[in-house]
């Protein structure tokens, strides 16, 4: 059972002290302590929205899906009248899981154990044996359902929280919300997923990719390096000072959630050529370069009518590419070119399940906007799988980095290191750019993603 | 010699094997020969070399394998995601990074990498000089100071055509065992 002591470690360390707010350090400890890991399940995954899926996964009555809350499994389901439910994945009889298959199609819901059922809503059908009552008398009927959390759409994404008490979803995005809204919500159609997310399993504490997540566009120069060799990112690979236009832009962030906002200037050059992209108007820059998969003129109605004028100029002058949700999700939207010169691109997102100090599951969702042309969502998925998720030029890169700095964790020297984010840029909002978030301009450097760890802290001392 | 009196008993009608007939001996065993000099080549990193064996209408799909009910199984692997999607010049591509840069950090230094392949039948197909090729795939990943392996098998829908003496790989559909991957990337072809 926990104790109420819930800030201190079991050696008298306290999470504070885990911390340096004046220098802006970490301990590197923190990528593996088993009993600081315990907390953060209470702390952060019992108490946060998480991400379990997106509702074109389930979209007939009775399908369900089955996911992570952290080590915890939910069905995600889908009921007669529409609605989504997501319930703990555990037979409240004697801890069975209820689905074994990870997807599928039924109104009922029968434990393999002993068979008690239960209806997609969670609720509990029966138990075998009806007139002999053997679900006993002492709870009523409906006090023997699935656990369930509470459940919330975001632009069709499905997020989930235990807390029965929890503020809304809004409130865990913040002012965040402003430039999330322009990420999913530019259609009618809204987003679809392409298929099952990939599923790979890291053995790495879920926080470092969980803070990589939160605008660290500096690893892009080094870790990334080899996509300026083979001339991605619009370089060719000679200087330096040549990789800074793709690591400049604006880093906006707010409670823990942060995302980068990459000049569309660059973009445009790369695309459209001589053009002058600072003449055109904010229509038809959006109209000339418009966002991944976005190419029909209906489509390009609705997002003018969808987001607001604000809305409108951070995505023709500077578009949210690469991100994170607080805790645990990741978001990289990326506009980059086809071998045809005609804009490709990747609408990922990543869940981050913790499955133990030293390990976690890394669950990659791949969209497309609903009413994109068919050829144009086939040719922005197979760029998107050849770009991040398991196999993505990009991302391999990341993730064979994390089970190192865990392991690192372990060391009784090791542990002694800090994680430094001391590269400050300071707060700068550039002139014309909407006042939504902490904004930085310029050089990505450590400022969002420290916010990261400063929403981190908050949460872990509350 | 039969033994006459022993009689099978199931408790069902046995249905008679279903499988179209695999190929002569000879070309069973050139394929075979194939399938182990593309595994060669890429256990010992000679990936410049490999592009040689692959057609230029080459297909590469690793599908996204879900668990699923039994009356559900035609329904394990998506027919749309994969883990890899790829074609020739996406592969190239990827040999590009990991031969001509030294910033590839997912693969350098480089994984220890063996493949095993086995259970190989060879089938003709409807194209002179293509044909269907069932294998299995068990594949060892060691990388840095791990004293345990990656492991990862699977079943792989080759599709090979006939140039001269040997073979092209025209596709390669890669049906994995796991619905979780137990290694944190595929930096590495299967
Ligand atoms: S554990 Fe589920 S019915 Fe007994
Ligand atoms: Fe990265």
């Amino acid at each position: 059972m926990l104790t109420k002591a819930k800030h201190t470690l079991p050696d008298g360390t306290r999470i504070e002290d885990l911390f340096n707010l004046d220098t802006r350090e970490v301990s590197l400890s923190t990528m593996h302590d088993p009993d600081l890991y315990r907390i953060e399940m209470e702390k952060i995954f019992t108490k946060s929205w998480l991400l379990v899926g997106h509702e074109s996964e389930i979209p007939k009555s009775g399908d369900y899906v089955v996911r992570d809350m952290a080590e915890d499994e939910v069905i995600v389901t889908r009921d007669r009248q529409g609605d989504i439910h997501v319930n703990l994945n555990v037979c409240p009889h004697r801890g069975m899981h209820v689905c074994t298959a990870e997807a599928g199609n039924t109104q009922v819901h029968k434990c393999i154990y002993h068979g008690w059922a239960f209806r997609p809503d969670g609720s509990f059908v029966g138990a075998p044996l009806e007139k002999e009552k053997m679900h006993g008398e002492i709870y009523p009927k409906e006090k023997l359902g699935l656990k369930k959390a509470k459940v919330e759409l975001f632009h069709g994404l499905i997020f989930a929280n235990w807390d029965a008490e929890a503020a809304p979803l809004e409130e865990q995005l913040g002012e965040m919300k402003f430039y999330y809204d322009i990420m999913f919500g530019k259609t009618e159609g809204g987003l679809e997923v392409m298929g099952p997310p990939q599923r790979l399993t890291i053995p790495a504490n879920w926080k470092t990719a969980g803070e990589q997540a939160a605008c660290d566009g500096f690893h892009t120069l080094t870790l990334h390096r080899s996509q300026f060799d083979i001339g991605n990112f619009g370089s060719d690979g000679e200087v330096t000072e040549e990789f800074i236009p793709i690591m400049t832009g604006i880093n906006v962030a707010d409670r823990g959630n942060a995302l980068r906002c990459i000049s569309a200037a660059q973009t445009f050059r790369m695309l459209i050529g001589k053009e002058k992209f600072e003449d055109l108007t904010v229509e038809d820059r959006l109209r000339k370069l418009p966002p991944p998969g976005i190419v029909t003129d209906q489509m390009k109605e609705e997002m003018f009518k969808r987001l607001s004028k604000d809305q409108l100029y951070v995505a023709s002058m500077a578009p949210p590419q690469v991100g994170n949700m607080f805790p645990n999700i990741n978001i990289l939207f990326i506009y980059a070119p086809l071998p045809d010169g005609t804009l490709g691109s990747g609408l990922l997102m990543h869940a981050i399940n913790p499955k133990g100090p030293d390990k976690f599951q890394w669950v990659t969702w791949f969209f497309a906007e609903k009413d994109t042309p068919d050829e144009v969502k086939k040719a922005m998925r197979s760029a998107a799988v050849q770009t991040g998720g398991t196999s993505g030029l990009i991302e391999q890169d990341d993730s064979d980095t994390w089970p190192h700095m865990t392991d690192a964790a372990r060391g009784a020297m090791g542990m002694t290191e800090t994680l430094k984010y001391q590269a400050i840029a300071g707060e700068k909002r550039p002139e014309g750019w909407p006042d939504k978030a902490k904004v930085f301009a310029g050089l990505s450097k450590d400022d969002a993603q420290w916010t990261w760890w400063l929403q981190y802290h908050k949460v872990m001392t509350k | 010699m039969t033994s006459q009196a022993a009689i099978k008993n199931a408790p069902f009608d046995i249905p008679s094997i279903d499988l179209p007939k695999p190929t002569d001996s000879i070309t069973h065993y050139q394929v075979q020969q194939f399938l182990h000099l593309d595994a060669y080549l890429l256990d010992h990193h000679r990936l410049a070399e490999w592009l040689n064996i692959l057609a230029p209408d080459l297909r590469y799909f690793v599908p996204v394998r879900q668990t699923r009910e039994r009356a559900d199984r035609d329904k394990e692997f998506s027919d749309t995601l994969g883990h890899m999607e790829d074609d020739f010049d996406s592969i190239a591509m990827r040999v590009h990074r990991l031969v001509n840069t030294k910033t590839a950090w997912s693969e350098d230094p480089a994984s220890r990498v063996r493949r095993f392949v086995t259970n190989v039948t060879v089938w003709e197909t409807d194209v002179e000089g293509e044909y269907e090729v069932l294998n299995y795939l068990m594949l060892t990943r060691n990388r840095f100071y791990q004293e345990d392996f990656q492991i990862f098998s699977a079943e792989r829908h080759d599709r090979v055509r006939r140039v001269g003496e040997t073979f092209e790989l025209v596709r390669r559909e890669v049906r994995m065992d796991q619905s979780v991957l137990g290694m944190p990337n595929l930096a590495i072809f299967l």
